[in-house]
């Protein structure tokens, strides 16, 4: 019975650590052009796509090319997400209507999707772990879920460190606090939106290739990816890293147990249920400062 | 159609002021949009069944269907201002309605379409209670999630849906010809498309569309005109989900079946992309938007089933890109682009009350009373313990420098911020903690210091959400004539040719116009010239001694403020330095330095 | 340092300024006065690039920089600061004030002595220097704003209404700051509604109405009176 329950925890956080990824890799976009990027999630699939791609051209990779090729992964989703910011930010520089990023983000995020299933049909993809099971508390849990754990650990330390000691990382952590002030501060805001971009595609590309074995590989499967993604970001607080790192991991638990409680077509209704308590209670989420509501 | 709605809008035009012209209920642009848009409709639905075409019939008819659901959509966006992803989920649960209610329980197409519609109305109101909370794109995100968990919930309750399975719903009698070779179905689907277009056309223009207009806009300006922007969200979510809910109940009948897949997220998202790829708040738009993002790619992709997301992401895609107002948007745009500037002619004021009114005696007791009110922003005391009495029937000078706590003050008084301690009595009533509408509905009536005018109303209808609103039962007062050649000025004038030391007299007219007994002008002088300065003056003392106004106004021009104001009170870093009549004040020792430099500007 | 000629400029269609030339040189302190709404804003942030003119030139120590973009104008040493004591607010005032140095790359050495100065001058902003900016009251924020510009050591430094939501009190050494600013060869033009705070430092000024300059003098010829030239 507990074991149950320990399965449930571990792979619970294993799955929390996507989604406290994808959490962070929304933060740093958000906090330095106010842009929730809905394409996250389809880069995220792109990641692990190109896991199965090459598995698929060049059969299971050793060890050390596998460790080499989470930084070419990283690499290839940054510069996709990067091309994909500055198309988003052209309209705004020069209407208006400050809100067409909600229209193009969910647009490049459906092309993704579209591409996806031209090229490799409606069907999910399944990638094997080059890793074996690793025994915890007398189970074996796939390697990929303790490994998400530790991407996320490891981003957590690095944007942490990004965002507070360096300049260039304290100015895009302060670039929409007041976009204004930053531009009359001489501050090249376009270029560090661009590179906020860019290293939110670092981190879905390395979360993606990693977490390749254990997340669905599929052209329709973002959206999914999203919206925990974004349930973890409200409920950590907007702009707070350090509330998406433990938000994340609650998120996973709580769809692993509705998964297993009360079976899969309910996982999508208890992340719902918890997006919109959570709004309803403290819409500034448990970490953060600024709040959602608008009246 | 179009026709006999212009005149039902000159008679309403014309009860209000005789005096003045009657001014068209619809604009140009929108009369025109509608009669294209009805002629297609009718055409597209005329033409398949004239040649017997069952494929068109079947796929025009599903187009409108979409068509009426996107402008419901577009409604619940465009006039109310809430975004929803999950659009879809609406339509779906009515569609389902009918599916469970005439192809499981054998009931008739009408239960049918009573249970859809209630459906659809139960999910409309789970989508409002969010949007009570939280707006924008945290609200896209519930009704994105709703929409997704929607066919899921499907699959779950498969004892009740039938799940993956689905259900068929044969109903050849309204499929039959009845009436020129129409069948019931195709025309209730035509009646529902041009009742649709002519709601999007008319909606804007009616009271309801102002006031949720307003709220959406600035929900300041809707409190502060005694309108609940709660309320206009909620009734915006009910109404879009009425009329997307009709469009639901037709889905089924159309397809002859209903099932999980049909209501995907990818359903919700073409009626958010219908209405932004062709324009929002164009009555054409959603028919352009549904016609290439679903129509074309369905006939001309129709063996090419998969691409057609690729095709409709990289519409979306390229239209933001290259015509951020959407297809009918941009044309509308670049018509009026060429259109020549207007000049906006100077208002007068002379005739804003009745000439033969004599003036009032001046009521007694105090209208306003604030005690020891003290309001501070995080570290930032903005009021620090003001108190402040103003008499009823007077004229209050608010001056201070930029930043003393002028706004502040007012904000406290009208209920837009609460403040943290002390006591404010509007007309002997305590309303410290009463909400900015309350306050309203009690008289008081404010501007602002960045005006209010918002170019998503015409010029008119910006004074006229003023007349729409009734802050206080006092009679009314300011001369229909005076009403009559406002619209005249305003309503061939576009809203984005006003300029902006207009645009705070067209906002004091306005306050003026909802029979406030209390008016709060912030700044209401800045940026006229000293002749329209002496006019505006002479407008604050007839408010004054024939309307028997209140008036509390901040204003840097100190001229002007002797000219005119009773007693005036003078504030620095949110505290009061002094406050009485005019003379006294001028020479307190402590004002005087304060304003040595003020006289020079 | 500082030339100005003929510059107009607009939001939308409505234009706010119209022909305003001045210009200002180093080591000179230059106020613009003028009601709310005369354009004096509008003005400072289209020589500081917030805005792009629509005529005119904008000249900065001998070279065109006319509709160049703050990220250009900061390195090359033209500074705006905005009004309303705009910090980044979740920041640390430390950290505020290092991001100031960012755009200009002062040097170390450069960075540490001017800090050293800010402290000197606001010990205050010493203490808080680890707080959130957002805890700071209203007047240590105007603080905060003035001293990450200074850390960038700009050539000219465009001002707009220091005293914006300060009590009057506070401004004596927010104004003498920005004169021992100017004494080491920093032109400085200040839009200010104190006029007679912004005259003891000024050594010339002007009075803006509706768009453009209707006065321009030595601050003495101001404080004589340009109102006969006004309304």
């Amino acid at each position: 019975m507990w074991q149950e329950y320990a399965i449930i925890l571990v792979r619970g956080i294993g799955l929390g650590s996507v989604y406290a990824l994808i959490a962070m890799s929304f933060n740093i976009v958000k906090v330095s052009s106010g842009i929730l990027n809905f394409a996250q999630g389809n880069m995220f699939v792109l990641g692990g796509m190109m896991a199965y791609g090459f598995v698929a051209f060049f059969g299971q990779p050793s060890l050390g090319v596998w460790i080499l090729l989470i930084p070419v992964a990283a690499i290839v989703i940054a510069v996709l997400l990067t091309i994909q910011g500055y198309l988003t930010m052209l309209p705004l520089s020069y209407s208006d209507d400050q809100q067409s990023w909600l229209i193009t983000t969910m647009a490049v995020s459906i092309i993704i999707g579209a591409i996806l299933l031209l090229v490799q049909g409606p069907n999910a993809l399944m990638v094997r772990s080059i890793f074996a099971n690793i025994p915890v508390f007398g189970m074996r849990v796939p390697a990929p879920f303790l490994m998400a754990i530790g991407l996320a650990l490891f981003w957590y330390v690095v944007l942490q460190w990004f965002l507070s000691k360096t300049l260039t990382g304290l100015a895009i952590s302060a670039l929409w606090q007041d976009p204004v002030a930053g531009r009359a501060a001489g501050l090249k805001v376009r270029r560090l939106q661009l590179l906020a971009f860019g290293i939110s595609g670092l981190i879905v590309g390395s979360a993606g290739f990693v977490s390749a074995p254990i997340i669905t590989l599929a052209s329709d499967s973002a959206v999914a990816y999203v919206l925990n993604g974004f349930v973890a970001l409200v409920i950590g607080g907007v702009a707070s890293n350090t509330g998406a790192l433990i938000a994340g991991p609650l998120v996973g638990v709580a769809a692993m147990l509705a998964t297993f409680k009360l079976g899969g077509e309910f996982q999508g209704l208890v992340s719902m249920l918890i997006l919109v308590t959570i709004l309803l209670i403290r819409p500034e989420g448990i970490f953060g400062s600024t709040a959602a509501r608008r009246v | 159609m179009n026709a006999k709605v212009s005149t039902s809008g000159d008679i309403a035009a014309a009860a209000l002021a005789p005096s003045g012209r009657a001014l068209p209920l619809l604009d140009r642009s929108a009369r025109i949009q509608l009669v294209i848009g009805i002629l297609i409709l009718v055409v597209a639905t005329i033409v398949p069944s004239a040649l017997g075409q069952a494929y068109w019939i079947g796929i025009v008819n599903l187009a409108i269907i979409y068509v009426v659901a996107s402008i419901f959509m577009g409604l619940l966006l465009v006039d109310a201002g809430q975004v929803s992803f999950g659009h879809g989920a609406v339509f779906g649960a009515a569609a389902y309605a009918v599916g469970i209610a005439c192809g499981m329980h054998g009931l008739s197409f009408p239960v049918g379409i009573v249970f859809g519609v209630l459906a659809a109305l139960v999910i409309g109101v789970l989508f409002a209670l969010p949007a009570l909370r939280v707006q924008w794109f945290y609200l896209g995100f519930v009704t994105l999630s709703a929409a997704m968990v929607f066919p899921q919930m499907l699959f779950a309750f498969n004892t009740l849906t039938n799940g993956i399975n689905g259900i068929s719903i044969p109903l050849p009698q309204l499929n039959a010809p009845i009436l020129f070779g129409l069948s019931a179905l195709s025309i209730m689907t035509l009646v529902l498309g041009i009742a649709a277009i002519a709601t999007s056309a008319i909606f804007p223009k009616t009271l309801l569309g102002r006031r949720m207009r307003v709220a959406s806009a600035s929900p300041e300006a809707a409190q502060s005109l005694g309108i609940s922007p709660g309320r206009m969200r909620f009734i915006a979510f009910m109404i879009a989900s009425f009329g997307t809910g009709l469009a639901g109940v037709l889905y089924p009948p159309t397809v002859g079946f209903v099932s999980p897949n049909a209501f995907h997220l990818d359903m919700s998202i073409l009626f958010f992309f219908a209405v932004i790829v062709g324009g929002k708040g164009q009555p054409l738009g959603t028919i352009a938007g549904v016609t290439l993002l679903y129509l074309l790619p369905n006939v001309f992709l129709a063996q090419l089933i998969e691409y057609r997301p690729l095709v409709y992401g990289t519409v979306a895609f390229l239209v933001m890109l290259l015509m951020p107002a959407g297809i009918v948007g941009g044309v509308v745009r670049w018509l009026t682009l060429r259109q020549k500037p207007q000049r906006m002619p100077a208002l007068q004021f002379g005739h804003i009350v009745d000439s033969a009114q004599v003036s009032l005696p001046r009521p007694e007791g105090n209208a306003i009373e604030i005690k020891d009110v003290r309001k501070a922003f995080g570290s930032v005391v903005a009021i620090n313990n003001v108190t402040l009495t103003v008499r009823r029937g007077e004229i209050h000078g608010l001056v201070g420098a930029n930043g003393s706590g002028k706004t502040s003050l007012l904000n406290v008084l009208n209920g837009f911020s609460a403040s943290d301690a002390g006591t404010v009595k509007v007309n002997g009533r305590d309303v410290t903690s009463l909400r900015a509408r309350e306050v309203a509905k009690l008289g008081v009536g404010r501007t602002f210091q960045t005006p209010r005018i918002f170019e998503q109303l015409s010029a008119w209808d910006n004074v006229q959400i003023g007349l729409d609103a009734k802050l206080s039962s006092n009679p009314t007062l300011v001369s229909e004539h005076f009403v009559g050649s406002l619209r005249d000025i305003l309503g061939p004038l576009r809203t984005e040719s006003i300029p902006h030391g207009q645009r705070r007299l067209l906002e004091v007219i306005r306050v003026i116009l909802t029979d406030a007994d209390i008016l709060l002008l912030d700044e209401p002088a800045a940026g006229l010239s000293p002749e329209e300065r002496l006019a505006f003056a002479a407008l604050l003392r007839d408010l004054r001694d024939k309307l028997g106004l209140t008036i509390i106004f901040v204003e840097h021009d100190l001229d002007l403020v002797a000219r005119v104001a009773d007693r005036v009170t003078v504030l620095e870093s949110g505290t009061v330095i002094a406050s009485g009549d005019v003379a006294s004040v001028w020479n307190d020792p402590k004002v005087k330095p304060l304003f040595v430099s003020v006289r020079h500007a | 340092m500082l030339e100005i000629s003929g510059l107009c400029a607009g939001y939308g269609k409505l234009p706010v300024l119209r022909d305003v030339s001045f210009s200002a040189a180093a080591g000179e302190i230059v106020l613009i006065a003028g009601e709310n709404g005369a354009g004096k804003t509008t003005l400072l942030q289209t020589i500081g690039g917030l805005i792009k003119p629509t005529a005119g030139s904008v000249r900065f120590m001998g070279q065109d920089v006319t509709g160049a973009i703050p990220e250009d104008l900061v390195p090359r040493g033209l500074r705006l600061v905005l009004d309303g004591h705009r910090v980044f607010p979740e920041l640390s005032v430390f950290d505020n004030i290092r991001l100031g140095a960012l755009a200009s790359k002062t040097d170390k050495g450069a960075f540490d002595a001017a800090v050293d100065q800010i402290f000197e001058v606001f010990p205050i902003l010493k203490q808080k220097a680890r707080d959130k900016a957002r805890s700071l009251s209203g007047g240590q924020q105007q603080m905060l704003t003035l001293s990450q510009a200074f850390v960038a050591q700009p050539k000219v430094l465009l001002c707009d209404e220091p005293s914006l939501g300060l009590a009057i009190a506070l401004m004596p050494p927010i104004m003498e700051f920005l004169r021992s600013w100017a004494k080491n060869g920093t032109a400085v033009v200040i839009v200010e509604q104190h006029v007679d705070l912004a005259l003891a430092v000024a050594d010339r000024a002007m009075l803006m109405q509706r768009g453009s300059i209707a006065f321009n003098g030595t601050a003495e010829e101001f404080r004589a009176g340009p109102v006969q030239t006004g309304q």
